[in-house]
C-alpha cells in the first residue's frame, strides 16, 4: 500500500484512471477509431487551455479558436515551406515553436489592451474575442497567401526527426500515443500550475479580483500571463490538429469552433482541467454517434443542454460527478 | 457631391439600425447586468416573423407590429425561463443567453432551412433628395429608428416609469426598499429590449437577405458600439454607434468591407484602453 499511497489523493487517482484508460483504448478499438480519438485528443488539449482561463480565473473568451487556428496555420505554413525567407526550413519543431509563440504574442497584445481597462466589467474580453474570431475568419477567407477560402491542403504529419533520422507520426497507433503523450505533458504542466500556490491565487482572482488585488497580487499581470499561456497551449493543440488532419481552413480560426469548445468545456466541467478535457472527447464522440441521426436537431439539443447546464449544473455534467468523487476538496 | 451625399445617407442608415439594436442591449444590461448574447437571434426572429406573415398574405404594417410584439413575448419567456434563475451569476448569463442563441438559430434552420429568404418592402419609390434619388424605404427605416430612440429617451427620462427604472439601475436594493417592484421592471425591460431587437429585424428584413446567420452581423457592431460609448448611460450606445457606423461605412466604401471591420475593431479596442468606462461616462458612479 505504501507504494500506491499517492492514489489516496483522489484527484491523482482519477488522473491515473483517466490517462491509463485512454492509453488502453487501442486494445479495444479498430485503427480508424484510434485515429479518430487521436484527433479528439487535440480538441481535449484545446479544451484544457480554455478551462485554464475560464474555470480558474473566470476569464470568458468567445474566440478561443483564434489561437487554435493561429497555431494550426503557423504549423501548416511552416511545414509546407511557405514562410517567406524560410522556405527550406520545414521542420515540425520550428512549426510547433511558431505555433506556440504567435498565438501567445497576439494574446499578450490583446490582453495588454483589455485587462488594463474596465468597461463592461468582466465581459469585454468575451465580446472583444467574439469580434476577433469573426474578423480573423473573414481575413483568412480572403487571404490568398494562406489558401483563402479553400485553406491549405496536404499539411505533412509531425516529423519527429533529429540528427538526420526522420520519423513521421502518421499511422494511427503511433499518432494516438504521440498525441496522448503531448496531452499528458500539457496536463501535467497546467495541472501543476493549478495545484500550486499560484493556482490558488488564480482561483481567488476568478472569485473576486478586487479583494485579490488588496492582498497585494498584481491581478492584471497575472491575468495577462495566464491568458498568454492559455493561447500558447491552444496554438499547440492547433498545430497538432493541423498535422494530423492534414488540412486547415478558415473555420478553424473562427467563431464556430470557438463556440464548440465553450460547449465542450461547459458540459464537461470548467472547474477542473481533466473534466474539460474529457468533455471535449465525450461530446465529440456523442456527436459522431448521434450527429448523422439527428442532423440539425443535434445542435439544437446541444444548445438547450448547454442552457440547462448553465442554470442547474454550472460545474458541468462530468464536473459534478468529479466533484462528488474527490469529496469536494481542492479541485474547485 | 452626389456620391458623398449617398455615402452620408447610407452611413446614417447603418448607424441608426445599430443604435436600435444596441439600445435594447444596453437597457437590459443597465437594469439587470445581463449581457444578452441572444439579442442577435431576437433580431433574426423579428425578420423571420415578418417574412412568414408576409408570405401568409398579411400586410407589411400588421407584420411589423406582430413581429415586435411576438419577439417581445419571446423575450418575456426567456427572462422567465432562463435569466431569472441566474442573473446573479454574471458570466453564466452570458453563456446561457449564448446557448439560447444557438438553440434559436438552429430551430430556425430546422423550420425554414439554412437558405436565405427574402421579402419586399411596402413601397419601392425613390425620393429626390437634393437632386439625388434615394430609396424611400431606407428613409422610412431611419425615421422608425429615430422615433424609437427618441421614444426610449422620453420613456426613460420624462416619465414616472423611467424615473423608477433609472432608480433600479442606480441602486436596486434601495429602489426595492422604496417599494418599486424590481422583478416587474426586470420583466418589462427584458421584453422591451427584445421587442426593440424584433422591430429592428422586421424593418431591416426587406433590404437584406434574411438567413439564420444575419443576427451576428448586427450583434457585434452593437456590442462594439456599447464598449466604445459606455454602458452607463443611454446616450453611450448612440455615440458609440455613430462612431462605429460612420467609420465602417466610410472605410468600406473607400477600401474594402473586411478592412473596415479591422479598422472598426481596432478603434474599439483602443477606445476601451483609453476610455475604460466608455466615452460617455455616467457621472462617475457605477
Amino acid at each position: 500500500m505504501s507504494r500506491l499511497g499517492f492514489l489516496r489523493d483522489r484527484r491523482t487517482a482519477v488522473d491515473v484512471a483517466v490517462w491509463g484508460g485512454l492509453a488502453a483504448l487501442p486494445l479495444f478499438m479498430g485503427a480508424w477509431q484510434v485515429g479518430q480519438i487521436a484527433q479528439y485528443l487535440t480538441y481535449g488539449i484545446f479544451a484544457m487551455s480554455l478551462a485554464l482561463i475560464w474555470g480558474q480565473c473566470g476569464l470568458l473568451s468567445f474566440g478561443h479558436a483564434v489561437f487554435f487556428g493561429l497555431g494550426a496555420y503557423a504549423m501548416s505554413l511552416t511545414t509546407l515551406g511557405m514562410l517567406p525567407g524560410l522556405e527550406g526550413r520545414t521542420s515540425s519543431y520550428l512549426g510547433v515553436v511558431l505555433a506556440l509563440l504567435l498565438p501567445a504574442l497576439i494574446a499578450n497584445v490583446l490582453g495588454r489592451f483589455l485587462f488594463y481597462g474596465r468597461g463592461l466589467q468582466g465581459a469585454q474580453l468575451a465580446i472583444v474575442m467574439l469580434a476577433v474570431a469573426v474578423i480573423a475568419e473573414r481575413i483568412m477567407t480572403r487571404w490568398s497567401y494562406a489558401g483563402g477560402m479553400n485553406g491549405l491542403m496536404s499539411v505533412p504529419p509531425v516529423n519527429l526527426g533529429a540528427f538526420g533520422f526522420t520519423y513521421d507520426l502518421y499511422d494511427p497507433l503511433p499518432l494516438f500515443y504521440g498525441t496522448l503523450v503531448a496531452a499528458v505533458l500539457v496536463y501535467v504542466l497546467l495541472e501543476s500550475l493549478v495545484r500550486s500556490r499560484r493556482g490558488v491565487v488564480l482561483r481567488a482572482l476568478g472569485a473576486d479580483e478586487a479583494r485579490t488585488g488588496f492582498l497585494g497580487h498584481d491581478t492584471r499581470a497575472l491575468k495577462l500571463a495566464v491568458f498568454t499561456l492559455s493561447a500558447a497551449v491552444a496554438g499547440f493543440a492547433g498545430a497538432l490538429f493541423a498535422s494530423q488532419f492534414g488540412f486547415v481552413s478558415p473555420p478553424l480560426i473562427g467563431f464556430g469552433l470557438s463556440t464548440e469548445v465553450l460547449i465542450w468545456v461547459a458540459l464537461g466541467g470548467r472547474r477542473a482541467l481533466i473534466t474539460a478535457f474529457l468533455g471535449a472527447i465525450v461530446v465529440r464522440l456523442a456527436e459522431n454517434a448521434l450527429g448523422d441521426l439527428l442532423g440539425p436537431a443535434w445542435l439544437l439539443g446541444l444548445g438547450l443542454l448547454f442552457v440547462l447546464c448553465m442554470i442547474f449544473l454550472p460545474r458541468g455534467l462530468l464536473g459534478e460527478a468529479y466533484w462528488r468523487l474527490i469529496g469536494g476538496a481542492g479541485g474547485r | 457631391m452626389d456620391q458623398a451625399l449617398l455615402l452620408l445617407l447610407d452611413a446614417a442608415n447603418y448607424v441608426l439600425v445599430i443604435v436600435l439594436v444596441a439600445m435594447g442591449l444596453v437597457i437590459v444590461f443597465g437594469l439587470m447586468r445581463v449581457i444578452n448574447m441572444a439579442h442577435g437571434e431576437l433580431f433574426l426572429l423579428g425578420a423571420y416573423t415578418l417574412v412568414m406573415l408576409q408570405q401568409a398574405g398579411v400586410s407589411y404594417w400588421l407584420g411589423l407590429v406582430a413581429a415586435t410584439v411576438f419577439v417581445g413575448l419571446v423575450g418575456l419567456l426567456m427572462e422567465e425561463l432562463v435569466i431569472r434563475h441566474i442573473y446573479h451569476r454574471f458570466l453564466d448569463t452570458i453563456l446561457a443567453t449564448w446557448g439560447l442563441s444557438i438553440a434559436i438559430k438552429q430551430a430556425v434552420v430546422l423550420i425554414f432551412g439554412p437558405g436565405a429568404q427574402s421579402t419586399t418592402a411596402p413601397f419601392t419609390a425613390q425620393i429626390d433628395l437634393f437632386g439625388t434619388p434615394y430609396p424611400a424605404y431606407r428613409l422610412f427605416i431611419m425615421g422608425v429608428a429615430l422615433l424609437v430612440v427618441g421614444g426610449t429617451f422620453y420613456l426613460f427620462f420624462r416619465t414616472r416609469f423611467g424615473l423608477a427604472a433609472r432608480a433600479v439601475i442606480a441602486n436596486r436594493n434601495t429602489a426595492a426598499c422604496l417599494g418599486i417592484p424590481t422583478r416587474a421592471f426586470d420583466r418589462a425591460t427584458f421584453a422591451y429590449g427584445a421587442a426593440l431587437a424584433g422591430l429592428a429585424g422586421a424593418v431591416m428584413a426587406p433590404i437584406m437577405s434574411v438567413d439564420p446567420q444575419m443576427g451576428l452581423g448586427f450583434l457585434i457592431p452593437a456590442f462594439l458600439a456599447i464598449l466604445v460609448g459606455g454602458a452607463g448611460h443611454l446616450g453611450g450606445p448612440v455615440l458609440g454607434a455613430g462612431l462605429i457606423g460612420a467609420t465602417d461605412s466610410v472605410t468600406a466604401s473607400l477600401w474594402s468591407p473586411v478592412l473596415a471591420q479591422v479598422v472598426v475593431f481596432t478603434m474599439a479596442v483602443v477606445a476601451i484602453r483609453l476610455f475604460p468606462g466608455g466615452l460617455l461616462k455616467s457621472g462617475g458612479r457605477r
